[in-house]
């Protein structure tokens, strides 16, 4: 910082008062590498599941399991368990994915304590088809899913 | 005269100072962003290239795992081409032999570097499988049932977060 002051003359004239900022740009420059090579620039989350099971669990004597299970067919969402009834969703509605989204928040709300659902695929069911149903599962409070295959 | 004095006059060598202002806006600017976009926990996940992942509603922050990538006609595992997804979906079994093969030996390398380290953990099994948007299931199921005969049963679907 400079300051000069002419005397005498009744006024002080200020040349330069330049803050001195060379420290603070010697702390982005560290920084900002560092946090460039942390940055996340794509969200990768991730889906945690179960494998597929050899054998489908036949569930307890006691009918305390719900065995609930959505099937990806390639017209039709087809949800089923035991204590339910089957339900069929045509998949070329506009309104397929709430119609399942709702069918499934009925199911939650009838019977809070289960959190499984089965998530049944043909073989060439897209993957994107599978991970929107369970994003849709999830939604609506069944967050334990398992991928099977159809037989 | 009156040039020869002009041309006298003392030149101004005081040194122009560097206008630091705007740079200093940037840099602001661009570390408030990177600020934002930072991780403190949880593993910095990429895509493998060629690899188009579905979009999700799923925050789950990935854990370190073993990377299984299927995109396009290829299934490939720590960068590497494993086998064709052709090859795998047209045999008969379920289970990929190329593919066990590489597990067990990424299986025994952990288990090795955990003896070196002294690290008593327990096997994970941890593996995440990064599939492209096109890919159908009976290629995911392959990959899936023989990660699970490998003792890999910790399995997650890597995807992009829109939340």
């Amino acid at each position: 910082m400079q300051r000069r002051t002419r005397r005498g003359s009744g006024y002080s004239e200020v040349l330069q008062d330049d803050l001195e900022i060379m420290p603070l740009m010697n702390l982005f420059v560290a920084m900002i590498p560092m946090l460039l090579i942390s940055a996340v620039f794509l969200n990768v989350t991730v889906i945690d599941m179960k494998a597929p099971p050899d054998v489908v669990d036949a569930g307890d004597a006691s009918g305390q399991n719900l065995a609930l299970a959505v099937t990806i067919k390639d017209q039709y969402f087809v949800i089923e368990g035991r204590k339910i009834e089957k339900q069929v969703i045509v998949r070329s509605d506009e309104d397929a994915e709430d119609q399942l989204a709702g069918a499934l928040r009925d199911i939650t709300t009838r019977f809070p304590s289960n959190e499984n659902i089965m998530v049944i695929s043909q073989p060439q069911t897209s993957y994107s088809d599978i991970i929107a149903v369970m994003d849709i599962s999830r939604e609506n409070g069944l967050p334990s899913i398992s991928l099977l295959g159809a037989e | 005269m009156r040039r020869n004095r002009r041309a006298r006059k003392p030149v101004n060598r005081r040194a122009a100072p560097l206008r630091l202002t705007s740079l200093m806006d940037i840099l602001t600017v661009l570390l408030l962003f990177l600020l934002k976009s930072f991780v403190v926990g949880g593993e910095v996940v990429t895509p493998v290239p060629g690899v188009d992942l579905p979009e999700s509603s799923s925050e789950t922050t990935p854990k370190s795992a073993i990377v299984i990538a299927i995109f396009g006609n290829n299934v490939m595992m720590d960068g590497e081409l494993i086998i064709t997804v052709s090859a795998a979906v047209d045999a008969d079994d379920m289970y990929i032999e190329a593919l066990a093969e590489r597990l067990d030996a990424a299986r025994e390398k952990i288990a090795e570097i955990a003896r070196y380290r002294g690290d008593d953990e327990e096997f994970s099994g941890r593996v995440a499988i990064q599939g492209d948007r096109d890919i159908n299931f009976e290629i995911l199921q392959r990959v899936m049932y023989t990660c699970s005969i490998t003792g890999f049963e910790n399995i997650s679907l890597a995807v992009i977060g829109t939340s």
